[in-house]
């Protein structure tokens, strides 16, 4: 075993650093304000080609290793996991087109996509699908004009910003699983509604949307082949959770930052609150939760890399450094005390930019089933 | 017209220092390193002249240790073209680069040498300037614009320096040394595709031996200390009992 990083994955995680440290820093509080989209600070990304991160130099991605993605995705959380949200959500739609798309559509979105000129989003949950997808209702039916999509989906990262959305839905209602197929919808196409975005507890600067479908798209709209929806959206699923958990590790990483230096700092009954035994114990909790949640994330990564399935490992990732990061967002909140609760620190962000990870893409339920399937199978 | 640019691999600015308990130095066990903030100053003025079709080639090149690679891997992602790394694992001082530098734009033939002012560890400001003596070429420090008139042929570079109280203009026969002052332009950040293809790139090892130079300081350090810590202040309650404690306390009026 190597615990060791390359130089290339040192080199994405400085990039990453810098730009988020000098740029994305700035807006994260402003964001989580006034709730208005991340765009500069995604755009700021898109510039410097984050935006093809996981994308091989083919289409004009950068070949790095996953764990030089989550070195970086994780750097951007620290700085400001609204903008991690939108990211780590346009790469499940590029994800979508590199796993289930044809040559040519690939070809076609996946460069620009890497140059940060199109931003994706990933439409599969529905209002009345979460957990379990194959309960979608949108349907596609083939007609003479294309394919006439109807629905609604719920909770779409970037939505109304996006260039394209990658939309599961259903065009064989009586084959389950293998009735689901994806599409490539371009921004624009008649027939779409975008609702307001939600108001969240927390990523306030990624907006998330209720989108609805009545619309007819050209036959070449089909992302790949017909019924292999559902296979493309759990693959794209397992390559996302470790981004998640990445994610979940730059917001916990950033809170135990601050609780530390806060820590020494404060002083509590004429000592600095880090020599308080039970402050001390608290600090080595979190650290020692933040050494194991990055260590089940870079295992993650690394399996990403390799042929086979990795659905287990990155459940395992998922699950392990989302409940870690709201351990350590919590606590970081009571060892600052009323200055953690106060908006004037970022603690308090912190606490309610983690609380989504153990929800989305696979709640921590969903994490233990897949765990729980595949280890007693 | 080929630009030669040094850099310069001290603790990340962000960084907060620790000297080592016996005060024998910095500690540098496990703190982030980076390229001098001047230094990315100078690599970006290098590659806008590049750009701007007055620089034919930019050469990156550092005097340090082995992991100094990393910055002019980053100058290369930035946009150098090709790197040199004088490799020494002694403590290098300004006249120890300056001395190998000096051989470089022997070997080189640069028409500008960009460095900047000063590196963020030792603020010595001087490497520039003994480059200067050394090769006996013109210098303009502590640029805020640089321009090459035509383009770089006609040999003449005129430099605006940040001086006390204002800006003097001066005009340079190529070719020349210029050091970067804080104000000359905003570096850009690196794109990961040109991280990617940096590792493509030339990257020249020499040692000093290699060059006939001795780059091994001639001072010895004696002791690192931090500076004092801050007591905590107090709230006064009116000007009066201001003014009665700068005069009375702290004795400064």
């Amino acid at each position: 075993m190597n615990f060791t990083f390359t130089d290339d994955e040192i080199a994405f995680q400085d990039a990453a650093k810098k730009v988020s440290a000098e740029v994305l820093k700035n807006n994260a509080k402003h964001y989580d304000e006034t709730r208005e989209f991340c765009s500069d600070s995604l755009k700021a990304l898109g510039e410097l080609g984050f935006w093809g991160m996981n994308l091989p130099s083919e289409y004009d991605g950068v070949d790095i290793s996953s764990i030089g993605m989550t070195l970086a995705v994780e750097e951007v959380a620290y700085y400001c996991a609204a903008t991690c949200s939108s990211l780590t959500a346009h790469f499940l739609s590029t994800d979508s087109i590199l796993i289930g798309g044809t040559k040519q559509q690939k070809q076609d979105f996946l460069p620009r996509c890497a140059a940060g000129e199109l931003l994706g989003a990933f439409a599969l949950t529905e209002p009345g699908a979460g957990s379990n997808p194959a309960e979608m209702r949108t349907k596609a039916t083939r007609t003479e004009e294309g394919w006439h999509l109807t629905g609604t989906k719920h909770y779409i990262t970037n939505g109304a910003y996006a260039d394209f959305l990658v939309v599961y839905a259903k065009t064989d209602p009586e084959a389950g699983h293998k009735g689901i197929s994806a599409f490539l919808i371009e921004r624009g196409t008649e027939g779409i509604e975008y609702a307001s975005p939600e108001k969240t507890l927390g990523l306030r600067g990624s907006h998330i949307y209720e989108i609805s479908f009545d619309c007819v798209v050209p036959e070449s709209a089909l992302l790949g082949e017909e019924g292999a929806g559902f296979s493309t959206a759990m693959e794209v699923l397992d390559r996302g959770r470790v981004e998640i958990a990445a994610m979940s590790l730059g917001i916990a990483r950033a809170a135990y930052d601050d609780s530390l230096a806060w820590s020494k700092d404060r002083v509590v009954s004429g000592k600095p609150l880090c020599r308080h035994q039970g402050i001390q114990w608290k600090l080595a909790e979190m650290h020692t939760q933040l050494e194991a949640a990055k260590m089940v994330t870079y295992k993650a990564a690394d399996s990403r890399d390799s042929d086979r399935r990795f659905s287990v490992e990155s459940a395992v990732a998922k699950l392990f450094a989302s409940e870690a990061a709201a351990m350590i967002t919590d606590n970081a909140v009571q060892i600052h005390g009323g200055y953690g609760y106060s908006s004037d620190l970022p603690i308090e962000r912190y606490y309610r930019d983690a609380r989504i990870t153990r929800i989305f893409e696979g709640t921590s339920e969903i994490q233990k089933l897949i765990i729980g399937r595949a280890i007693t199978s | 017209m080929k630009v030669l640019v040094a850099v310069k691999r001290v603790i990340d600015y962000n960084v907060k220092i620790r000297v080592k308990p016996d005060n024998s130095d910095v500690d540098l066990t496990n703190v982030k390193m980076a390229m001098n903030p001047f230094c990315e100053i100078a690599v970006e003025e290098a590659v806008r002249l590049k750009e701007k079709g007055v620089a034919t080639e930019v050469v990156a090149v550092t005097v340090g240790p082995k992991a100094a690679q990393e910055q002019l891997r980053t100058a290369l992602a930035l946009g150098a073209d090709r790197a040199i790394h004088v490799e020494s694992d002694e403590r290098v001082e300004s006249l120890g680069a300056a001395k190998a530098l000096a051989k470089l734009v022997e070997e080189e033939q640069p028409g500008l040498v960009i460095l900047g002012k000063q590196a963020i560890d030792t603020d010595n400001n001087q490497t520039g300037q003994m480059l200067a003596a050394l090769t006996g070429l013109p210098q303009g420090t502590f640029a805020s614009e640089v321009v090459v008139s035509g383009d770089g042929t006609d040999g003449k570079v005129q430099v605006t320096r940040e001086i006390d109280g204002g800006l003097q203009t001066v005009e340079l026969t190529l070719p020349v040394i210029v050091t970067t002052d804080l104000r000359l332009n905003e570096p850009r950040y690196a794109k990961l595709p040109d991280i990617m293809k940096a590792k493509k790139k030339p990257l020249d090892v020499k040692s000093p031996a290699d060059l006939g130079v001795e780059v091994a300081s001639k001072t010895q350090l004696l002791k690192v200390e931090p500076p004092a810590e801050r007591q905590g202040g107090v709230k006064v309650s009116s000007v009066d009992e201001l003014v009665d404690k700068l005069k009375n306390e702290a004795k400064v009026l």
